[in-house]
Order: structure tokens, then C-alpha cells, then sequence
């Protein structure tokens, strides 16, 4: 193994990472206020994507100026799906929002189709690179997780620096409680989901500049899958715990490649699939409630 | 347990009597109708999908989105019977061979997973229940096991083994019986769970699985017995309608979460926990896609419309409209409003 | 809250009950449609078998196939069907084909298989038993043709695969299924075969491939045609099919730095191993991957990235397959390539595709037809068996190239692929040399030695 191997590994695993702490933390917005999991959550990374692609593909805006029209978009489409359908089944059983939310996803992705088509995409929005031990370290993905990080943080400002975040917390904490008080738990409901489809569909816009291929619309399927994992890592719920198990998990993904890649006969990256959902299970069983919540 | 329940045993009959007679309609017209075999057969394939997902998703309330590894278990454990005879001859015993080792892989994943995955609830089950899913695809494609990305060819194993002739039948019209036979099996075992104590218990998890546990009912054993059940069923299923009649297990195609997502849309179109659902809902799905795709598509083409892979986008509104309007699905609808008498029939 | 819910549960049972009527009438009411249509057809084929109809008369044959319209291989499909129309049409314009004494003009019939195998074994007996065809394309993929192999056998029907690569299909003793282009584990061996003769310098060969069947089926097949041919494959990893980031997997190439690179899957595989190898650097003196860059968007999508990336092609618009260089024991049929490209250009216009290239997609259903049409006027029969029989001693030289079948399995042996390479944002013919129109590029730009 050569030092080159274990930078790289230890870079773009951090910066990987990162993405996947936004792509996730909106899943976690959402089921720690309303309790309801996000099934249809890559959908919406995938409208973000979309959006990206468009609106640089077609019409020149600069990708980080594309994560605002992404914000907007899940603004809007937070907002349609929660009034026509989340908010009749915030007290339904799980079976019933578990099933709603994959139906929107593939409403979502159906109505992508139609309109782009199912023809994988991608953009080149090349700033070069530095190469540092034989590794080539690409701007375009400093600069995306570096957009992804500033994201968090705006996030993580409005929760814990705001009277909405305040009053999202109390309604987490004592919904009853919140009622007396005289916060109005219904459009917390309808705020903390939309807040969350927004930055799921922003995030979307990072990986989008992550990547920059790859775009099609069942490109999602695979982030709500590694979504869970994550969010079960960090903790249904908990927005930092998401951010740190984002990065863990991209550091677990790229190391277990280096270390499954030394085994002769088998196919690493393929079993780095098998190994994170091993992860899961072994999370799941040990401490459901995440690594990081006491 | 020494006393057969002669009571419960009548009960479940009764039960069962309305969907054995659809499947006995379906059966019928499966021979009387000309060239509509193969959709008859398709929709028993989804009728019988729902039926066994049923079991455990309409009882319980557990949805598990990873339930496809069981037909993937199945197809797997039949072909791999088909291998160990492949040059020892034995000719048809690869059929009940198969099923008993598609049988015996399915009812240890179920036990194992329902083990493991049983003690979380809802939301963090369902998130499990994926992983599994897909943890062993990518176990066989990265092992490079069971054929790895490529999978099992068999026909031609099958095709030694009983002739060509032989494997035309088996390929065709003896798989169907089959599936209707295990439609007939899915349709009795439901009925005699609902007709005894099991039903309860498991009617009280899916109401409030606290409770449940707080009455003394022994919720994990109840909850892993139909995941089990369901399991096997599936397992057959997926032995039959891609090993036996596809000659094809490749991991692309038998893990593809589709077909789950298919069981839930036939059995929350149909009626979660009712006997009759599923094969309403399968009639509905693979009515509305054969309909739409060989006779509404092609009148669309010629007028200069392309109307083809639209049955996802109109699909995806009629569930969510059932879910928020009618979330008992279409049998449950009708029972919550039926007269009485009509009510005892459909139930 | 109660009232209107119990009306929308109505209305919701109503439109399930309108939904179940209309399908059940369209099941019964269809049938006698059917009839109606293919009455004419039927009585042709009644009519072919006594012997009594007049030579004159021009009668109708259909061709079928279950085409993947939507779904995961739609692209493909559309493009397959497009491409059989536009021989279809060419043949009809010819006069149709001759069949014992008697003219047929063609008719392509087909239905969305949504790339489901559960879908087009129904759809493949309503072809045959409903709408009596008894010549078939395939459907796309080698998953999908297994599903509907058994049904199409157990009514002796012919079914032509134009879509589906894999070798192994036809070693499960499937007697009426027939491949028309290159099988997957060949796929590889223009381009290896060019290496060898521009650089005999090279040495080391790199595989990186999606795991999949089609793909590993390739990447097997390269593995030991190079290693054959005296390469040394100094890497072999695969990536899960629906990967995102393949990083880990190319990394270790910047070190190794191997003198050739190939590999991929499909679209979106293969642009973001293109993306990704030149974000990280990875420069090999070739760089060959599957199926996506024969795409015209590659290079849109991929920019500089796609430079110099070469590809194997089962057919490039620009091949120069002709009625006058025919090689020994060929016979030419069927339209040249650039009448190929105007019916096509024709048909995708009717489609409201605008004005687009065939892919090589188009090329294998067409090819398909024309080696079928030829197999019946040989045959001089509408007996699937003997049209099968004929098809063994077929040596077809068309604007597809050769083609010709093993007549033992049925697989594709004549068939030769091309190799195309993106040069300055186009895509030219580099190998084989008496077909290429430009000299590869090769080394690579910015290949470091």
C-alpha cells in the first residue's frame, strides 16, 4: 500500500463524505419532527441534480448560484406534497406515510422522465486540480463539499439560532407541551418538512457539482439507501449526528475498499455495498438510537 | 396442540371458499381462453406475490421492503438443486427437490432476518429489511458466488434432465399449475392463521404491539411464524416463476426492489389482511398495464402520441389517493360498507 | 371531514370499478378485434399452405417483437424499433420478398415489454397465438429472452436475438433462437487486436467493468483474448451497477499507470469511469470502454474528458460495408448503408424524433429482418423449421456487415465489430483499417509514459 493510496483515500473519503452528510441531514429534519421516514428522499436529489444540469447545461448560471433555484424548487415542492398528502397522514399509521413517500418518489422520478427522458446526463464545470503524492486533488470537489458544508451550517444556524428552530425543538421534545404554549404544531409540521425536502433538493445541486455525471432519474435510489444507513448511524432525527456519519461513513466506504482490495477473488467495491449494510444491521441491533445520542 | 381445531379448521374453509373460487375462474379461463394464458398466468404470478407478502405486511402492519430476497432465495434454491442432480440424473424429482430446497433457503432467511430485523419496529425495520436486500445481492455479485453478476443458466440442465419435451411442459404449463397450486396453499394457510389464534394475536400487534405484549401474547414468536410463512411462500414463488419458468436467476433481476414495491401497490389497492385483495389488486395492476400498454398505447402511437412506461405516473396518484382516502383498499372499502350478509362472504 | 372522505372513497371505488370494466371489455371485446384485423393474414397463410391463391396476389407477413419502450433499456428499444421499421419499409419499396411463387409484403408488429421479463412472456403469446406471428425479434437483454424463450419454442416460433449479447443464452440448447450481432464475450477483440498491431511496445492491460452480466461477460472475454494475444492484465476490479463515485476502484491506477485501459458497462457507468479517470489523472496510452461512447451525447456531456476515448461498435453510420466489396463466400442483400440511414431517417421523422443518426442499436433489429427475409425467400416457406434450416447455410453480406450463423447454438460467428474513437468531438472509424477513416490517436493525449 503506498502513501498516495492512503491520502487519497483519506481525502476523498472526507469529501465524499461531507456530500453525504447533506444528502442526508434533510432526511433527518423530517423524521425527527414529524417522525415520518422519507422513502421517497433520493427522489429529491435527484430533482436537484436535475436542476443543476438545466439550468448550467442550458442556460450558463454558474452551479453554486443553481443550489438557490434548487432551495426554491424544494421550497415549492416541500410544500405541494405536504398539504396534499403528508399533512392527511401525520397521525396514520407508519405503514401508510412509509408507502405514500415512495409513491411520491416515483412520481418524482416518473415526471423527470417525461420531461428529460431516462438518457443519463452530466456537465463539465472543470477548475482544475493540484496534484499532491501522485493523486490529483479536483477543485470542483473541494468546492462542492465546501458548498455542502456551508449548507450545514446555515441549517444547523436556523435550528439552534432561531425562534423557528426553537419552536421546532420544543414540538420534538413535548408536542403536547408545545400546544399549551401556544405554538401552532401544524405549520411546524409543514415548516420542518419543507425545511428538510430543501435541503435534500439543494443537496442534490452539490452532488450534482460533486460528480458532474451520472444524472438520470433513478440516480436517487442508491442516496436514500446509503441515506438510511447514515441517518441510523448519526441517529434518526439528529442533524449533527448526521453530518458526522456522513463523513465516518464515506471514510468507511473508501477504507474498507483499501483494505477488501488486498483479498484476491473477490470485487471490493461491490462488497463495500454489503459491508455498509452489515454496518447497518450491526447499528441497528446494538444501539437503534444512533452512535452518538446517549 | 394434540386436538385438530375442527372448529377453526371449518372456519378457515369457509373462508378461504371465495378466493378459492377465483383462482378456480382464473384457472378455467387459463385453458378456456385462447392466447391469454401467459396474462392469466401473470396476474396469478402478482396475485399470488400479494397473497404471500399479505401475510405478513396486511397482519402486521411491518412493512418490509426487502421482501424480494425471498423469491431471489427460492429461484437460487431450486437452481441450485437442479445443479446438484445435473449428471446424477433423477429426472422430475428436480421439481419437489427444488421446491424443498427453495423451501428450506427461504424459511432459514426469514428465521434469521426475522431474528435479527423482528426486534426493531416499523420505520427501522422497514430501513433494515432493505439492507438485507440488498447486502446479499452485492454479497453474491462481490464473492462472485452462485455465478456472481452473470447468475444461473439452467434450462439446459433442465432440459437433460427431462428432455426437451419434457422441459417445454415443465417450463410452461406445469409451472403455471404449479403457481396455482401454491395460489390454492397461500389462499388456505392465510384463512386458517385468521380462523385461529395466531389471527388475533397478530390482529393485536398490528393495533398496538404494547398492548399486545403487555396481555401476555408472545409477540416475537407470533411476528417471526408469519414472516417465516410468508417467506417460504415467496421463496416458492420465486423458484417457480424465474428458475423453473425462466430458466434465468441473474442477482439484477431477482433482487430488483420492484417487485416488492409491486406487492405493496397489489395489496394496498386490494385490502391490506383481507383474502380477496390481492388478487383484486393484481387483476387491477396487470389489468390497467396490459390494457394501457397492447391496446391504448398503440391507438396513442398511431395518433402520433407516445404513450408507453406511463402506468408508473398514473400509478403512483391512485396509491396515494388510496392511502389518504380508502387505506383499507378496495376489498376493505366494500367490507366497511357492505351489508352484513355480503360482509361474512368477502371477509 | 367524514362526508367528503366517504365521497372520495366512492369516487375512488368507482374509478377502480370504471378501471376493471373497461379492462375486463377490452379483454373480451379485444379479441374479436384482433380477429378482424389479422383475418386477412391468417386466411393468407391457410391460403399459402393449399396452395390455391393466385401467384399475383401480394400478401402481408408479420414480424413481431416485444420491444423494451420503457423502462431501463428504452433508449435501445426505441432505436431497435426504428431501425426494423426502416428495413421493413425498404423491403416493401423492393416489392416485398418472394416465397414459393408467391410476393409477401412485411408488417412489423410490436409491444412495450417495459424491459420486464414478467411482462413479455404475455406479450409474446399474444404475438404468436393472437396476432399469428410466428417470426420474432427478441426482446432486449438476455433476462428478458430467457423469460420468453420457452413460451416462443412451445409454439415454434423464431426468435432473432438483436439485442442480447450474451454467449450464454445460447449454449442452454435453445433450438429457434438465432443472435445477429457480435456475442459480448468478442466484444473487446478489434480493439485488442488493434493494439497489438499499431504498438507492439505494449504490455499491460487494465479492466474495469460494471458488475453485471453483460459487462463481466465482457470483461471475461477481453481478460483472455489479451492475455492471448501475449498482454499482461495487471488490474481487474469491477463496481456495483448503480455506482456514483468509482474513485477507490481508479485511484491505484495512477500508480500502476498501465498501457491500456478498457472496460465499463453501460451510459451511465461508462461517462462517469470517463469523468472520472480524467478528473484523477489516470492517462493510459488507450483508454476503450463500452457502449457509452458510441453515444452521441457523450461528448456533450463529458467535454475534453471525452477525447480520445475509444469504443467497440457493432456498426457506425459511417462503416463502409458495400454491394462492392463483398468477401469471398458473402452474398450481398438488403439495402446499402446509405439507404439504411435515409429509411431510417425517414421512419424516426414519422415518430417525431426529428432528424437523428441510427445508433448501432437500429442496425442490429435491421440487420435482423434482413437476415430473417432472406431465410424465408431461401427457405421458400413460411415453416418456421425449414426457415430455421435455411437461416445454417446463410453467409449474408449486408450494410451491417457479415453475417452468419453457427448452426449448432445459433450464435452470431461472421459478425465483426468496429472500433470508433472520439476525435477533436467527433466520432470517426479507427480500426479495422480498411474501414477507418481517419489513423487512431494513440497514444493519448497527456499519456505521461
Amino acid at each position: 500500500m503506498e502513501v498516495g493510496q492512503i491520502f487519497a483515500t483519506i481525502l476523498y473519503g472526507t469529501l465524499i463524505g461531507v456530500i453525504y452528510g447533506v444528502a442526508t441531514v434533510g432526511l433527518n429534519v423530517i423524521f425527527g419532527v414529524l417522525r415520518i421516514v422519507n422513502v421517497g428522499h433520493g427522489a429529491f436529489i435527484m430533482v436537484g441534480a436535475y436542476t443543476t444540469l438545466v439550468l448550467y447545461g442550458s442556460l450558463g448560471v454558474p452551479p453554486p448560484i443553481t443550489i438557490a433555484a434548487s432551495i426554491l424548487l424544494g421550497a415549492v415542492l416541500g410544500l405541494i406534497t405536504y398539504y396534499l398528502v403528508i399533512k392527511h397522514l401525520v397521525d396514520a399509521p407508519e405503514l401508510a406515510t412509509l408507502i405514500a413517500t415512495f409513491a411520491i418518489g416515483i412520481l418524482l422520478q416518473e415526471t423527470v422522465k417525461a420531461i428529460y427522458g431516462s438518457d443519463t446526463r452530466g456537465f463539465s464545470w472543470n477548475l482544475g486540480f493540484a496534484e499532491v503524492l501522485n493523486v490529483n486533488i479536483v477543485y470542483s470537489r473541494l468546492a462542492a463539499a465546501l458548498l455542502g458544508l456551508l449548507l450545514l451550517i446555515a441549517l444547523y444556524a436556523l435550528i439552534y439560532r432561531t425562534k423557528l428552530g426553537l419552536a421546532m425543538r420544543a414540538v420534538v421534545q413535548d408536542k403536547e407541551g408545545a400546544m399549551v404554549v401556544g405554538i401552532n404544531v401544524d405549520r411546524i409540521y409543514a415548516l420542518s418538512y419543507t425545511l428538510g425536502i430543501m435541503i435534500t433538493v439543494a443537496s442534490g445541486s452539490v452532488l450534482a457539482i460533486y460528480l458532474q455525471s451520472g444524472i438520470h432519474p433513478y440516480m436517487g435510489e442508491i442516496y436514500t439507501l446509503k441515506g438510511f444507513v447514515i441517518a441510523v448511524m448519526g441517529g434518526l432525527g439528529s442533524i449533527i449526528g448526521a453530518f458526522v456519519a456522513g463523513v465516518l461513513f464515506g471514510l468507511f466506504e473508501n477504507a474498507s475498499y483499501l483494505i477488501l482490495s488486498q483479498i484476491e477473488g473477490i470485487q471490493p467495491l461491490v462488497l463495500t455495498r454489503s459491508i455498509a449494510f452489515l454496518l447497518l444491521l450491526t447499528i441497528l441491533l446494538l444501539k437503534p438510537t444512533g452512535l452518538f445520542r446517549r | 396442540m394434540t386436538v385438530i381445531d375442527w372448529f377453526a379448521l371449518r372456519t378457515s374453509l369457509k373462508r378461504a371458499a371465495p378466493a378459492l373460487a377465483l383462482y378456480t375462474i382464473l384457472l378455467i379461463l387459463y385453458f378456456a381462453v385462447p392466447g391469454k394464458s401467459q396474462l392469466i398466468a401473470q396476474i396469478l404470478f402478482y396475485a399470488v406475490l400479494g397473497q404471500a407478502f399479505n401475510i405478513f405486511m396486511g397482519m402486521t402492519g411491518y412493512v418490509d421492503f426487502g421482501y424480494v430476497a425471498f423469491l431471489a432465495a427460492g429461484a437460487y434454491g431450486f437452481s441450485i438443486a437442479i445443479l446438484l442432480l445435473s449428471g446424477v440424473g433423477g429426472g422430475w424429482m428436480f421439481i419437489p427437490l427444488g421446491l424443498l430446497i427453495a423451501a428450506i433457503i427461504a424459511a432459514s432467511l426469514a428465521g434469521l432476518v426475522g431474528a435479527i430485523a423482528l426486534r426493531l419496529r416499523g420505520a427501522y425495520f422497514a430501513i433494515a429489511t432493505i439492507g438485507v436486500n440488498e447486502g446479499l445481492r452485492y454479497l453474491v455479485e462481490g464473492l462472485n458466488i452462485l455465478g456472481g453478476s452473470i447468475g444461473l443458466y439452467i434450462v439446459k440442465d433442465m432440459k437433460e434432465l427431462v428432455g426437451r419435451e419434457g422441459y417445454q411442459l415443465a417450463a410452461t404449463t406445469l409451472a403455471d399449475m404449479l403457481m396455482f397450486l401454491l395460489a390454492g396453499v397461500a389462499v388456505l394457510t392465510t384463512s386458517l392463521i385468521l380462523s385461529t389464534r395466531m389471527g388475533f394475536a397478530l390482529q393485536a400487534i398490528r393495533e398496538d404491539e404494547d398492548a399486545a405484549r403487555a396481555l401476555g401474547i408472545n409477540v416475537t414468536k407470533y411476528k417471526i411464524a408469519a414472516f417465516m410463512i410468508s417467506g417460504v411462500l415467496g421463496g416458492a414463488l420465486g423458484a417457480l416463476n424465474w428458475a423453473l419458468k425462466g430458466g434465468v436467476v441473474e442477482p439484477a433481476q431477482v433482487f430488483l426492489i420492484l417487485y416488492t414495491v409491486e406487492a405493496i401497490v397489489i395489496v394496498m389497492l386490494g385490502g391490506a389482511g383481507t383474502l380477496l385483495g390481492p388478487i383484486f389488486g393484481a387483476l387491477i395492476y396487470i389489468g390497467l398495464n396490459f390494457t394501457s400498454n397492447v391496446y391504448i398505447a398503440p391507438v396513442l402511437e398511431s395518433a402520433g402520441i407516445k404513450a408507453t412506461g406511463l402506468h408508473l405516473i398514473i400509478l403512483a396518484p391512485i396509491l396515494l389517493a388510496v392511502i389518504i382516502a380508502a387505506p383499507q383498499g378496495l376489498v376493505g372499502a366494500i367490507r366497511s360498507r357492505a351489508p352484513s350478509r355480503l360482509r361474512e362472504i368477502v371477509v | 371531514m367524514g362526508e367528503s372522505r366517504n365521497q372520495l372513497l366512492l369516487a375512488g371505488a368507482a374509478l377502480l370499478l370504471a378501471i376493471i370494466i373497461i379492462g375486463a371489455a377490452f379483454f373480451i371485446l379485444g379479441d374479436r378485434g384482433e380477429e378482424g384485423a389479422t383475418a386477412t393474414e391468417t386466411g393468407a397463410r391457410e391460403g399459402a399452405e393449399a396452395g390455391e391463391t393466385p401467384a399475383e396476389e401480394v400478401e402481408t407477413l408479420v414480424i413481431g417483437a416485444p420491444l423494451s419502450l420503457s423502462g431501463k433499456y428504452a433508449k435501445e428499444g426505441e432505436m431497435s424499433l426504428m431501425g426494423a421499421l426502416a428495413v421493413v419499409n425498404w423491403i416493401n419499396d423492393q416489392g416485398g420478398i418472394k416465397v414459393g411463387g408467391k410476393t409477401y409484403k412485411l408488417e412489423f408488429i410490436f409491444y412495450d415489454d417495459e424491459s420486464n421479463p414478467d411482462r413479455v412472456v404475455s406479450l409474446v403469446e399474444k404475438l404468436i397465438a393472437e396476432d399469428n406471428v410466428n417470426f420474432l425479434l427478441a426482446p432486449y437483454s438476455s433476462g428478458l429472452t430467457a423469460k420468453a424463450a420457452p413460451i416462443a419454442e412451445k409454439y415454434g416460433a423464431i426468435m432473432l436475438s438483436h439485442g442480447g449479447a450474451s454467449d450464454k443464452i445460447f449454449t442452454q440448447g435453445y433450438e429457434f433462437i438465432v443472435q445477429i450481432l457480435t456475442p459480448a464475450s468478442r466484444y473487446f477483440v478489434s480493439v485488442l487486436d488493434m493494439v497489438k498491431a499499431i504498438d507492439p511496445e505494449a504490455k499491460t492491460v487494465a479492466i474495469v467493468y460494471k458488475e453485471s452480466e453483460f459487462a463481466r461477460t465482457v470483461a471475461e472475454g477481453a481478460k483472455s483474448y489479451a492475455e492471448s494475444l501475449g498482454f499482461e492484465v495487471v488490474y481487474f476490479k469491477s463496481y456495483p451497477a448503480d455506482a456514483q463515485d468509482l474513485t477507490p476502484v481508479l485511484q491505484p491506477l495512477k500508480d500502476i499507470n498501465p498501457d491500456v485501459l478498457i472496460g465499463g458497462g453501460h451510459f451511465a457507468d461508462g461517462q462517469l469511469l470517463a469523468r472520472q479517470l480524467y478528473e484523477l489523472g489516470i492517462k493510459p496510452k488507450l483508454i476503450g470502454l463500452l457502449v457509452a461512447p458510441a453515444i452521441p451525447d457523450f461528448y456533450d456531456n463529458l467535454g475534453e474528458a471525452a477525447e480520445g476515448i475509444v469504443y467497440p461498435s457493432q456498426w457506425e453510420p459511417k462503416v463502409k460495408y458495400s454491394p462492392d466489396n463483398v468477401p469471398e463466400g458473402y452474398e450481398w442483400y438488403g439495402p446499402t448503408v446509405e439507404e439504411f440511414i435515409q429509411y431510417f431517417k425517414e421512419v424516426a421523422r414519422e415518430r417525431g424524433k426529428g432528424d437523428i443518426m441510427p445508433s448501432y442499436h437500429a442496425a442490429d433489429a435491421g440487420a435482423a429482418i434482413l437476415f430473417l427475409a432472406k431465410a424465408i425467400e431461401k427457405a421458400g416457406s413460411l415453416d418456421p423449421e425449414k426457415v430455421r434450416e435455411a437461416m445454417n447455410d446463410l453467409a449474408l453480406y449486408t450494410f451491417y456487415g457479415k453475417l452468419k450463423i453457427d448452426p449448432e447454438t445459433g450464435l452470431q460467428v461472421g459478425h465483426d465489430m468496429v472500433v470508433g474513437q472520439w476525435q477533436n468531438g467527433k466520432k470517426v472509424i479507427v480500426w479495422p483499417r480498411e474501414a477507418s477513416e481517419a489513423d487512431p490517436l494513440y497514444p493519448l493525449p497527456g499519456y505521461s509514459g
